[in-house]
């Protein structure tokens, strides 16, 4: 339907040009589209459009059993696949009443992280390639290598390994898993200083990051913006701290926020996140136990009680969260997904409107949207 | 003066930059020449699906349906019949498509007999997708062809250059870190 | 049903095409790339240095048919610089950018892909040469051919080695900003009459780009005629016999090399055809050979500008030349070594802040041209001036 939401031009107006950003243009990260009007270089109007990725998650997973929903989660997220299995198996598990062996809870904590890492040196990429810089692209890509090749190791697969499960994890570690991990972090600590002198330190990246697309804590909140979008506005909100789940409570780790919310702050907070993944995983890698359970006992059927959870986790981009809605059968009633990309994509036309174009290239990147999740 | 200083800032600020590009040209390449050179998959990694057969020739599965029921996508197919020698039953037909696969594994976590497993083997590309649709002939093919193959029952399996089917070592294990490490154990006291 | 073909029937080892890059000979490799250099070196010397010596033994330079003859001739042989000039760079870009990132770059065609810019130049010239329905066909057309011609009369005034040029002009310097500021004009041209909005807004930035640094940079070389005393570029060279202009004149020498960056749209200035913003900038809508013409007059400027930087900042072709005469030929082919080492040197300081660099926002680039450089360019203008004034007191 041509709502409101169309960009019409203005009759009898000439120094505006109405451009179609997207869906095939090599910024919008996918398949965004950006109707945007342009004054010369500063945009007057921007509407996104969405769904050109639908998949139609929800409902097809009213059709699923339970096990087979988690292969459907993987792929909401694709860039920080992993991540995305945790709400929804931790709203089952709760429903289920399993217990989970702290074991297994540190494993998933590390491959959580690490997907963070994972995650986040892609939007460092890919940000980096919308600025105009080509070379961090290809550094950041050669390091989320090494978190692969652990994951597919260990897990079966490269970014979508189905690898959680109830009650813990689908298979033991392969025996070089720690090893490879503890190697990757010390070849990563000494790789962020190259990062830092070609990104946070750049000059040239200052000009373009410092005070552009700038979020007040107010209209983060009012806007239901999460994740480094939002901690990046003033907001000290973390899942992981607010409603610890597997093994956080018992790791230590801080939660960098800064207080301009504009580009240059979102770039910092993820870069600080990384550090931070660093730390929560040297010390998971300290209390895990090398051998020990790796899942709980759960029913060979699944089948929870009748009732309905609500679990959040805070993956790369922010809250994200599953509901579930059971009536003891095979097949959940509903699922439910809250994805962070698609809150925080509502903020384009706040804050590219008045932005200059090349600005509005950055913003978006500092948003750092992936539209399989945004579109589920 | 302050102007000054700035600019040597970002003079100084460009320069680290350049350095930390520069400094990566010694560096090896880290490019995989693909089709020239093949990359080792691990076994427990989701590429193709196979169908085990024993040492003797005969099926390992045994028709449970297991995989058939836990298939997200529903991309196998078993028709089955009554044993007419014993109990059970024997397959008559096992076709896969690879085209809807998802590469989840589900089947190969639910199979009670390690009949359906993954391999390293990689290469699905076909020109015409009708022929990703495997059949039982197919699949013990590539189960045949396997050096290598993981299922969560009896963990990464070899075949040996004589056709047997062995245990892989703990290296190759998940979980063999156990066995490992109570060998190292074992040497030191 | 067809059945599924076994994975032994598929299992297709691919072709190699001429050289193995899994089996790498770093040699040979080496090698290859030394000889494309020693070929630029001798076309350099074919087009600079024997033909005119030719002409000018037999004295055909004096009579209106032998001129008309050498400047076809040279025309010929400057197309022919240019096109080697573009496909070493090209390559060359490639592989640098490929090694400082970790990965291989072009390897196949040639060892370690010497001839990997032969084989895309072929390409595009077996590619249809499009023209959507609503571009200004005229202008269209026309536009790649300014932008090359602008970047291939450069070459006429390069002076490569004592008395080695093809044209040796007495306003050298004026040309180089004449002949310059044309490109721009082919630049703009092709963004505006391509019907397509990101040529549109390419088009723009790229007039916008290009006439603003043409200032500073004309303030620069401006500094140079005054210093030295001549616009005569083989005068300037002259000059620098004491001590090379870049210690003098160094606040121009920035200016010059800042606004040489822009002039060339490489990154950090490379608005035009910012491809994460612009899909192509002012090239969208370009194909084939067309689009072929944009790419080697990026090249050529990427070797011209470098070029005119050694000629007016860092003593041209100066260098030892072990006893040889002034002015003999062979002290003329040692000297051109010097220069086009002197250039490689510069390219790869291009290359390598190109490698490096994020993009400028285009009202920063504003800022940094009219508030940085042109302010900095008058400063090196009055210097100039000054340091002028006391030799000639001295």
């Amino acid at each position: 339907m041509r709502g409101p939401t169309t960009v019409e031009p203005v009759p009898g107006r000439t120094d505006e040009l109405i451009i179609n950003m997207g869906p095939q243009h090599p910024a919008t990260h996918g398949v965004l589209k950006v109707v945007i009007g342009v004054e010369g270089e500063r945009i007057t109007r921007a509407v996104p459009h969405i769904g050109f990725l639908h998949r139609n998650h929800e409902k097809i997973e009213e059709a699923r059993t339970y096990p087979q929903i988690i292969t459907y989660t993987d792929r909401m997220d694709y860039v920080s696949g992993l991540q995305n299995e945790l709400p929804f198996i931790l709203a089952v598990e709760d429903l289920l009443g399993v217990e989970v062996p702290q074991r297994a809870k540190l494993i998933r904590t590390i491959f959580f992280e690490l997907f963070r890492i994972a995650s986040h040196l892609v939007w460092l990429g890919t940000g980096m390639l919308d600025l105009g810089a080509i070379t961090p692209f290809l550094y950041t890509f050669r390091d989320r290598e090494m978190i692969l090749e652990i994951t597919e190791k260990t897990a079966g697969a490269r970014m979508l390994p189905n690898y959680f499960t109830f009650g813990g994890v689908r298979r033991d570690v392969h025996p070089d898993f720690f090893k490879d991990v503890a190697h990757f972090l010390d070849f990563f600590e000494t790789r962020l200083p190259d990062y830092y002198a070609l990104v946070l330190d750049s000059p040239v990246f200052q000009a373009r990051a410092v005070g552009v697309g700038v979020l007040s804590r107010e209209r983060a909140i009012a806007r239901g913006a999460s994740g480094p979008v939002l901690r990046a506005s003033g907001v000290a909100y973390d899942v992981r701290k607010a409603e610890p789940y597997d093994a956080y409570p018992d790791l230590e780790f801080q939660v960098p926020t800064r207080t301009e919310g504009d580009v240059f702050a979102r770039f910092w907070v993820r870069f600080k996140e990384m550090e931070e993944s660093v730390k929560i995983i040297r010390q998971a890698l300290e209390k895990v136990p090398k051998t020990g359970p790796y899942k709980g006992k759960v029913p060979p059927r699944v089948k929870p009680k009748p009732g309905a959870r609500y679990r959040a986790v805070e993956i790369s981009r922010g809250h994200l969260g599953t509901y579930v809605v059971s009536d003891g059968s095979e097949r959940p009633l509903r699922v439910k997904h809250r994805s962070p990309s698609f809150a925080n994509l509502q903020l384009i036309p706040d804050l590219f409107v008045g932005a200059r174009f090349a600005d509005a290239i950055a913003i978006l990147s500092s948003l750092d949207p992936v539209f399989g999740e945004v579109d589920r | 003066m302050s102007l000054f200083a700035e600019v040597w800032e970002a003079v100084k600020a460009v320069g680290a930059g350049l350095g930390a590009v520069n400094k990566r040209i010694s560096e090896p390449a880290v490019t995989e020449f693909y089709p020239y050179k093949k990359p080792e998959i691990p076994p427990v990694s989701v590429q193709f699906l196979a169908l085990i057969q024993n040492e003797d020739g005969t099926d390992r599965c045994v028709a449970c349906l297991q995989c058939e029921r836990v298939c997200p996508s529903q991309v196998i197919t078993i028709e089955r019949k009554r044993n007419p020698e014993g109990k059970g039953f024997v397959l008559e037909r096992f076709d896969l498509d690879f085209a809807n696969c998802m590469h989840c594994a589900n089947c190969v976590e639910a199979c009670p007999v390690s009949a359906i497993v993954t391999v390293g083997a990689f290469e699905h590309a076909v020109y015409d997708i009708n022929l990703l649709k495997a059949d039982k002939a197919m699949l013990d093919h590539i189960g045949h062809e396997a050096r290598v193959w993981y299922s969560p029952k009896f963990g990464v399996e070899l075949r040996t250059p004589e056709g047997k089917i062995q245990k892989a070592p703990p290296e190759m294990q998940p979980g063999g870190l156990a066995e490992l490490l109570k060998a190292e154990g074992g040497e030191a006291s | 049903m067809s059945r599924m073909p076994l994975p032994a029937d598929r299992l297709v080892q691919p072709k190699l095409v001429g050289y193995d890059p899994t089996r790498p000979r770093p040699w040979l490799e080496r090698l290859a790339y030394t000889l494309f250099f020693a070929a630029l070196w001798a076309m350099v010397i074919l087009a600079y240095g024997a033909v005119p010596a030719l002409f000018r033994r037999f004295g055909w330079l004096s009579t209106t048919a032998g001129f008309l003859a050498y400047a076809v001739v040279e025309a010929v042989l400057a197309f022919l610089l240019a096109a080697v000039v573009a496909l070493i760079l090209i390559v060359v870009l490639r592989k640098y950018l490929g090694k400082v990132q970790e990965r291989v770059g072009p390897m196949h065609y040639g060892p370690a892909g010497v001839f990997q810019t032969v084989f895309d130049a072929l390409k595009l010239l077996g590619k249809e040469d499009f023209a959507p329905k609503r571009v200004d066909w005229l202008i269209f057309r026309i536009a790649p051919a300014i932008v090359f011609v602008s970047a291939f009369l450069l070459m006429v005034a390069l002076p490569v080695a004592g008395g080695w040029v093809m044209a040796d002009l007495n306003v050298g310097l004026l040309y180089i900003v004449a002949v310059s500021t044309l490109g721009a004009y082919g630049v703009v041209l092709g963004g505006l009459s391509q019907g397509n909005k990101w040529g549109l807004l390419g088009g723009f930035r790229a007039g916008a780009q290009l006439v603003s640094y043409e200032v500073p940079l004309a303030l620069a070389l401006l500094a140079v005629g005054v210093y030295a005393g001549s616009l005569r570029l083989s005068d300037i060279v002259e000059h620098q016999y004491g001590v090379w202009h870049v210690v003098p004149l160094f606040l121009s020498f920035v200016v010059y090399l800042v606004a040489s960056i822009a002039e060339l749209k490489a990154t950090p200035f490379d608005l035009p055809e910012a491809e994460s913003e612009l899909v192509a900038g002012y090239n969208t809508e370009y194909s084939g050979m067309s689009f072929a013409f944009f790419f080697l007059a990026e090249f050529v400027e990427l070797f011209l500008l470098p070029g005119f930087m050694v000629v007016l900042f860092f003593g041209g072709w100066h260098g030892p030349l072990f006893g040889l005469a002034p002015g003999s030929f062979a002290a003329g082919v040692l000297q051109s070594l010097y220069f086009l080492i002197k250039v490689a040197v510069w390219v790869w300081i291009f290359l390598w802040i190109r490698a490096t660099l994020p993009r400028f926002r285009d009202d920063q680039l504003m800022d940094l041209a009219w508030k940085g450089l042109l302010p900095l360019a008058l400063v090196g203008l009055l210097v100039a001036a000054f340091l002028r004034m006391f030799l000639e007191v001295l």
